[in-house]
């Protein structure tokens, strides 16, 4: 077997088993952008020859409405034209109802450029609420599983959210932005959760998702480039904060956080600004070989990073239709975000409970060693199925599979045997393989410059 | 640092009927219990006051008609000094043509009944068993204590529900599980054929709650009002007005050793790492307690005193859907003589009288209430206590004590407006058939549903802290969450109508509650 024959390698994306289908023909990209009148149809029935309906007000049929029923519009972010303007491949896909780039170079290249030295992506899909009023930390303590007590103005958090069962509804990056307003950043929508469970407090909630554009500049070389572009004293902004900056008379709100496990920044400000702030990006970071990506690479690099993501490698507790598919934090991996001590938050007695039982089930990183993209959905011990995977993908740096899956806990004990069963087919020569996967503890990859303060600054080539 | 008489075993907030029945069982139980109450009075909407100077009525509920028993047995409250001026009252459906329907199954008030119809006189004493056998049958459900949170004991309750279910018979238990979904009006036009009957009947069951006979769930309703009548032997009129119970009540409580505090407003129930501590009252005083119980109404308690960051966010919605809904009026009238209600015996006067000359009329009146609106004919239920509790009245002279029901929280274009026209409306539907009341009024008082939520703090004007109805009831009162007394906030008890079994003045949530704080809260110092 080798690349060319692989459909889901070179061009194509990694096999996640939850990819949006295939990007649609240029046809049904323009009708589906294209707002405009039909035609009118032709070949009405005559109204006047059928007799029982011959009271009826022919506005009636009217044929008002282009749009079938229940479509969905599809929408664009702000930066769409000016994404869309780098692609190479016309590949699409949607993130949360946005049509975003899929790929827009190669994912080898756009790859090669995040971890040398740095990939732009528009990350504008993400869900964004703003969260405000006298009792807005008051709220947010309730709300949210984690300790608020050190949450600085500037500076944020990850956060994950339950409902009374202790089961996880969501999770999000929490941002501080003054004594009594916050931004919760997630990638799932959970307004009306959120609103019913203000009752209560006095906190507004407002999903600006639409009001604000973000992108994502992530990689060793993201912070030179910031600085390139004007951000001066960007390197000096620690990991987990935030800052204003202003860039070339645009206000850019600038936190050093993102999904790679690298060194990396994200920009959140005013759609109108968006465009030139990602072409000013593009220009000052194309000597040090900055590359535009898109949601694929995004992909790879939080599984990389071992970021699990809503609605894919676990369903909120709104979500899920079996009881048994929802998870915990602990079961989810995300036991150091939920403080038992401090304030009550929704779940907390659920919590207690469930820390002091057995996991059900475990979510977790396995490398799976074969050196070409493989396709599985099975966590096979020597006798059984112990796990699903939810996400896929091969990561070019390490040479290996990695999997996102949901594991029964008897797979983390027995630990040793673990494998998943591929097949691969090479013209009509199939061949099924047998490649042992291992549970990584933590994540698969996580770079040193995530850390470093100040930020590395490259030199200029 | 809190003084030593500020602490106590236990604390209750809110001294109503269930808040006084819940201290009193827990003084009983040897605790160390204070009772607050934030109005000067106690008893909350069970309460004697002057309609005018020197008239005195019950402001509010009129009538006791649940309470069980075993709960006036345990708290001695015949030597507490608890009188009834009428036991089991007789009830009345007034007729135009002086017919009255007496609603008894005794030969003389048949024979009556047969006037308007002879099959609904073959028909009524078979009603009367099969409800009276339904109510038997689903009262341990209704009113009894919820079988504890565990598969088995709830089997367990099931299992013996149906084992008594398949004992009445196959026939009875299938109308059974044909009409308790259904409507009472379904029922009673499928039994009856007195337009009377039919609607007296009806409103006998649905006073109080806010639906029509028509609706979906009000057979239930019905059962589940003759079985908490089942306790107490029926309604009953008590000396002094229900400000008599409340007294007797308060003198039972006392002589167990709780002390009561009115005038003593409850701003916070104090909380610390998950567990109650104490309160703090409007004057800023600091009373401690490990337990307390709370009589407030559920929302009441959880959003106000307690506070919503205590508890889980999903709870709090469900705390705060709760339905309350107002459906009746108050109407007391000050009278210089006896009203003469034509074709009346002498000696029923000291009977309620309810006015519901029909099912459709009844139904046209919840249509006009639904559209916040008042039927010119309006149903209600009529008691003139003076007539066998005479020292209420200066000599000679009655009060008249009306339940009107359908009567909308808000009129269009406000209450104002509409306040006389209501009264002008009540006095004339019961005019028809004591054409001389109008004459005999000296004074009167209206409560509205608002005046019954800012006097009483009843919301909406609802009787019962949470409408009545099949989704607010069982496991489901007030939520799934804290259906069994206790909160996830430990040492928090709810103690009122809110909870199981609910409203109607039967005081079983006071007294369940007091159970399960003595079984989880331990023993006492």
């Amino acid at each position: 077997m080798n690349d060319d024959t692989d459909t889901t390698i070179s061009d194509g994306p990694p096999p996640f088993d939850n990819e949006p289908k295939a990007a649609p023909s240029d046809d049904t990209m323009i009708a589906a952008i294209d707002d405009g009148p039909t035609p009118e149809p032709v070949g009405h029935v005559d109204l006047a020859a059928i007799d029982a309906v011959t009271q009826a007000d022919p506005a009636l049929f009217e044929n008002e409405n282009t749009k079938p029923p229940f479509s969905r519009q599809v929408m664009t972010t702000p930066l769409h034209f000016y994404v869309a303007s780098e692609s190479l491949t016309n590949l699409w896909c949607h993130w949360n109802g946005y049509t975003v780039a899929q790929c827009l170079t190669s994912i080898e290249d756009e790859y090669a450029a995040l971890r040398q030295s740095a990939a732009l992506s528009d990350i504008s899909p993400l869900v964004k609420y703003r969260i405000s009023g006298p009792d807005a930390l008051p709220w947010l303590r309730r709300f949210v599983t984690g300790n608020l007590e050190t949450l600085l103005v500037d500076a944020i958090i990850p956060v994950v959210f339950c409902e009374d069962r202790g089961f996880v509804v969501g999770d999000g990056m929490l941002f501080r932005l003054g004594d009594n307003e916050f931004r919760l950043i997630t990638e799932e929508t959970y307004l009306a959760w959120l609103l019913d469970s203000t009752i209560g407090y006095q906190v507004h909630i407002e999903d600006v998702s639409t009001t604000l554009a973000a992108m994502s500049l992530q990689g060793p070389l993201s912070c030179t480039i910031l600085a390139e572009a004007g951000l001066s004293g960007i390197e000096n902004l620690r990991p987990y904060s935030a800052h204003w900056f202003d860039v070339a008379g645009m206000p850019v709100y600038v936190s050093r956080s993102g999904s790679s496990g690298d060194l990396g920044y994200e920009l959140w400000l005013d759609p109108d600004d968006a465009p030139s702030l990602w072409l000013r990006l593009l220009a000052k970071g194309k000597p040090f070989g900055v590359k535009p990506g898109g949601f694929t690479l995004r992909e790879i690099a939080r599984v990389e990073a071992g970021i699990p993501r809503a609605g894919v490698d676990y369903l909120g507790v709104f979500s899920a239709i079996d009881p048994q598919s929802v998870l915990t934090p602990y079961e989810l991996g995300f036991s150091a975000l939920v403080d038992l001590e401090g304030a009550h938050f929704t779940g907390r007695d659920a919590l207690r409970a469930a820390k002091a039982g057995a996991p059900r089930h475990i979510l977790a990183t396995l490398a799976v060693d074969w050196y070409q993209p493989l396709r599985f959905t099975a966590i096979r011990d020597a006798s059984s199925i112990v796990g699903v995977v939810t996400s896929s993908v091969f990561s070019p740096m390490l040479g290996i599979n990695l999997a996102m899956a949901t594991l029964n806990p008897s797979a983390i004990v027995s630990g040793t045997d673990l494998h998943v069963e591929a097949e691969m087919r090479a013209e009509l020569s199939l061949q099924i393989v047998k490649v042992p996967a291992r549970i990584i503890a933590g994540s698969a990859l996580l770079l040193p410059a995530r850390h470093l303060v100040p930020a590395p600054l490259g030199m200029r080539p | 640092m809190t003084q030593p008489d500020h602490i106590y075993d236990v604390i209750v907030v809110g001294a109503g009927h269930n808040g006084l029945i819940a201290a009193a069982y827990l003084g009983k139980a040897g605790r160390r219990v204070l009772l607050l109450e934030a109005s000067t009075h106690l008893g909350g909407a069970l309460t004697t006051a002057e309609v005018s100077p020197d008239y005195r009525a019950s402001t509010a509920a009129h009538l006791l008609e649940a309470l069980p028993r075993r709960i006036e047995k345990d708290l001695k409250l015949a030597r507490h000094g608890l009188r009834y001026a009428v036991r089991r009252v007789q009830t009345i459906a007034l007729d135009h043509d002086l017919n009255h329907i007496m609603l008894s199954t005794r030969r003389a008030d048949i024979d009556i009944l047969r006037r308007h119809s002879a099959a609904d006189a073959e028909a009524y004493a078979a009603y009367a068993a099969r409800m009276k056998a339904y109510a038997a049958l689903l009262g341990p459900m209704l009113h009894g204590q919820l079988p504890s949170d565990d598969a088995q004991s709830v089997a367990r309750r099931l299992r013996r529900l149906v084992w008594r279910g398949e004992r009445m018979g196959p026939e009875r238990l299938e109308a059974l599980m044909r009409q308790l979904p259904g409507s009472i009006g379904d029922w009673l036009d499928n039994t009856f054929e007195t337009p009377l009957l039919k609607g007296a009947l009806a409103l006998d069951a649905m006073l109080g709650n806010a639906v029509g006979p028509y609706e979906a769930g009000t057979a239930l309703t019905s059962i589940g009002r003759q079985s908490l009548r089942g306790l107490s032997g029926g309604p009953h009129m008590v000396e002094g007005g229900l400000g008599g119970f409340i007294d007797a009540l308060a003198a039972a409580a006392a002589s167990f050793g709780v002390v009561i505090k009115a005038a003593t407003g409850v701003k916070k129930i104090l909380v610390d790492h998950g567990k109650v501590y104490g309160v703090t009252t409007h004057h800023d005083e600091t009373y401690e307690a490990p337990i307390i119980l709370s009589s407030a109404h559920p929302r009441e308690t959880i959003l106000n005193l307690v506070g919503a960051k205590h508890f889980d966010a999903g709870l709090v919605k469900q705390v705060n859907d709760i339905v309350d809904t107002g459906v009746t009026a108050k109407l007391n009238l000050s009278l210089d003589g006896l009203p003469t209600i034509q074709g009346l015996a002498p000696h029923g006067y000291n009977a309620r009288f309810l006015i519901a000359p029909s099912l459709a009329g009844l139904d046209d009146a919840f249509t006009a209430f639904k559209h916040g609106n008042f039927a010119s004919d309006i149903p209600m239920e009529v008691t003139i206590p003076s007539v066998a509790d005479a020292p209420l009245v200066p000599h000679g002279q009655h009060v008249m004590s009306i339940v009107m029901q359908y009567v909308p929280y808000s009129a269009e274009g406000g209450w104002e407006q509409h306040r006389d026209r209501l009264v002008d409306r009540a006095i004339e539907t019961f005019s028809q058939y004591a054409p001389d009341l109008r004459t005999r009024i000296v004074a009167g008082e209206l409560m509205l549903p608002p005046d019954i939520e800012r006097k009483f703090g009843l919301a909406n004007g609802g009787w019962y802290h949470g409408d009545m109805r099949m989704d607010q009831m069982f496991a489901f009162r007030p939520t799934p969450a804290l259906a069994r007394y206790a909160t996830p906030v430990e040492g928090l008890y709810l103690c009122g109508a809110g909870s199981h079994p609910g409203g109607g003045i039967c005081g079983l949530p006071g007294e369940y509650a007091a159970h399960a704080a003595l079984i989880r809260g331990g023993r006492g110092r």
